[in-house]
């Protein structure tokens, strides 16, 4: 007498067996099939979460209940909504500003640095290069009471108070440029370590100096490679939380950036879900672009900047 | 005009020109070293100071007398537990205590991590057509700014419109609200920190990857090994060391994580150490939380040691 549930669990084991079959005899198609699930696997989890803000954003707030896979009604003017009366804009400029007046300082103090680790020899480079990784490695946090201080004009120096930068630009991008510069410099370093020896000795027999010729024939040489440390500090800054956080009162007026413009929403009483998504997406899109265009400059940089050791 | 600037600047760009190798490279650092003293020597030094002094929260000035070790050894004893709004180490509660979550949300997520990485490096250093697509998709969690990369989650986890909570609630994985709960919202820090940085550990260990001599493989293949073989016996020993890197900035990231927690769960449900130090200076007390970020700097001063002296062996193994 067979037993239904034996034959059900032993057609079961069939399949099974046949699956397992295929792929012991086809190993070669076994990995093929392994690697395709494994590449739809990371991009549908890493583009999911995106997904789920634009459903959100797109569902009129009524209908925010349960949501599934798909948005429920089209409501694309909560995009108009979030920059027309909450001035997300406003916060995402800041971002962008102070993003740009940490870049530009970097590359000129990282230059220099960078020209000079890459190139000159001189006593001690090994251990600077050292302490510049050591900066890289403390936490935020144990740069903050003194930065604070010091920003926010309450440290006296003798008869010298420093100037109140909280709420101005420089409260931030002075952090930002500590943070940022150690990674510049690795990256330029190598980069112009990269140019041949030749090119900058013709340079000198023509006759330019030598500062000559680091800003005529090094950074114009290594276009990539500053053009990869702009945009690899322009996104730190541009993601960055915590000094963003500490360093302002939230107002956009007073050069709050993003991290206010979205946490903005979480604060208030009523839950503004769909605005949420959106705000999120909008403030996703000038680094979702830098990435789109720059995406080999970003590989290169951050392999070739964490890699110098 | 333009004469008058240059017979000005010549004669400061003919000494530079005399300067020997020595000085020009320190020249040439002078500004990065000026900027660094200001913004990163001198208040890593100030810092250690305030940590020996006391917390004066009556007097002008939020910094009392000097006291020593005295707020590290409270701090390490549990003395100070009264006055920080979490604990920094307890053994009785450990899910609220900044050291306990802190290192409990590093290791797993490391570990998780690490394992996807070598797997996202592995196949997209395969070549394939849209690779590069693939890559840009791949890269953009690392890239966007870490208050929507918890704003995301916490709109992923919001029990009353994702339809996501209710069956993993009846699972039994998740409480019904899994924002309010501390183990549940430690896995969903977790989460949000592997999700955002295995690109990063993969592209890392790509680099590694790609430095691989090719005919290794040829050979394997000739020899009759398996791809499984091959990526035991050839590819993991000669990445090892580049994944110890990828591991040791992965930490050192982790270790310090405050943004996503703030972004969606909250500093009162998920204690960090960065959130406790956060804490702590919003009361007002500096010495006390100048001491916790130079103690969390010291602890992860620790792991790395560890990492490196991993790396060490590694590297004289294969000597």
């Amino acid at each position: 007498m067979s037993n239904p549930v034996t034959t059900d669990a032993a057609e079961k084991r069939g399949i099974v067996r046949q699956v397992v079959d295929f792929l012991v005899s086809e190993p070669a198609d076994t990995y093929r099939l392994l690697f395709y699930v494994g590449l739809v696997g990371f991009i549908s989890i890493t583009l999911f979460p995106f997904y789920w803000l634009f459903i959100l954003a797109v569902t009129p707030r009524g209908q925010l209940r349960n949501m599934g896979l798909v948005p429920e009604g089209f409501n694309p003017s909560v995009f108009l909504t979030v920059l027309q009366e909450y001035p997300l804009h406003h916060y995402i400029f800041n971002s962008i500003v102070i993003a740009g007046i940490t870049v530009v300082i970097c590359l000129v103090i990282g230059s220099l640095a960078g020209y000079a680790f890459g190139r000159v020899e001189f006593r001690g480079k090994g251990p600077l290069m050292l302490l510049l990784l050591l900066i890289s490695y403390f936490p935020g946090i144990t740069y903050l009471i003194p930065l604070f201080e010091m920003l926010s004009g309450t440290l006296t120096i003798g008869v010298f108070v420093t100037p109140d930068l909280y709420n101005t630009p420089w409260s931030m991008a002075f952090p930002f440029t500590m943070l940022s510069l150690p990674l510049t410099i690795f990256i330029l370093t190598t980069f112009y370590s990269q140019i041949p020896d030749g090119l900058e000795d013709a340079a000198r027999v023509e006759g330019t100096t030598r500062l000559g010729a680091l800003f005529r024939v090094i950074i114009p040489l290594s276009a990539p490679g500053v053009a990869t440390a702009a945009i690899i500090v322009f996104i730190g800054v541009y993601r960055e939380f915590f000094f963003s956080f500490m360093m302002t009162d939230g107002q956009p007026d007073n050069w709050a950036v993003l991290v206010y413009g979205i946490l903005n929403f979480q604060q208030q009483h009523t839950e503004l879900w769909n605005l949420m998504a959106a705000a999120s997406l909008i403030g996703i899109l000038p680094v979702a672009l830098l990435v789109i265009l720059a995406q080999k400059h970003i590989v290169r940089g951050l392999t070739s900047g964490g890699l110098k050791e | 005009m333009m004469r008058t600037i240059r017979r000005a600047v010549s004669p400061v760009l003919y000494r530079i020109e005399r300067l020997d190798e020595d000085r020009y490279g320190y020249l040439l650092i002078a500004p990065m070293f000026l900027v660094l003293s200001v913004l990163a020597f001198y208040p890593l030094a100030r810092t250690f100071w305030v940590s020996l002094r006391a917390d004066d929260l009556y007097g002008t000035e939020p910094i009392g007398a000097f006291e020593g070790i005295r707020n590290y050894w409270m701090i390490l004893s549990g003395d100070a537990n009264v006055v920080l709004s979490y604990p920094f180490f307890s053994l009785e509660n450990p899910l609220s205590s900044a050291l306990v979550v802190t290192v409990g949300i590093t290791l797993i997520s490391v570990v998780i991590g690490t394992v996807l990485g070598l797997g996202m490096a592995v196949i997209l250093n395969k070549e394939f057509r849209a690779r590069s697509v693939a890559r840009t998709i791949v890269i953009l969690p690392w890239a966007i700014p870490i208050v929507i990369q918890g704003m995301m989650f916490y709109l992923l986890f919001q029990p009353s419109i994702s339809s996501l909570v209710e069956p993993l609630h009846d699972l039994g994985v998740l409480s019904a609200n899994p924002l309010v709960s501390s183990r549940d919202s430690m896995l969903m820090i977790i989460l949000i920190d592997v999700w955002r940085k295995v690109p990063f550990i993969a592209l890392i260990i790509m680099a590694g990857l790609a430095s691989i001599d090719r005919s290794l493989y040829d050979v394997a293949k000739v020899a009759g090994a398996s791809k499984w073989q091959q990526f035991r016996l050839i590819t993991l020993p000669l990445v090892k060391p580049v994944v110890l890197i990828g591991m040791i900035f992965y930490t050192i990231s982790s270790m310090k994580i405050y943004g996503i927690v703030e972004a969606s769960t909250g500093c009162s449900t998920v204690p960090t150490l960065t959130c406790l130090v956060v804490d702590t200076f919003r009361m007002q007390r500096w010495a006390m939380a100048s001491a916790i970020a130079f103690l969390t700097a010291l602890i992860i001063g620790g792991i790395v040691m560890v990492y490196l002296v991993q790396f060490r062996a590694g590297v004289n193994a294969d000597e």
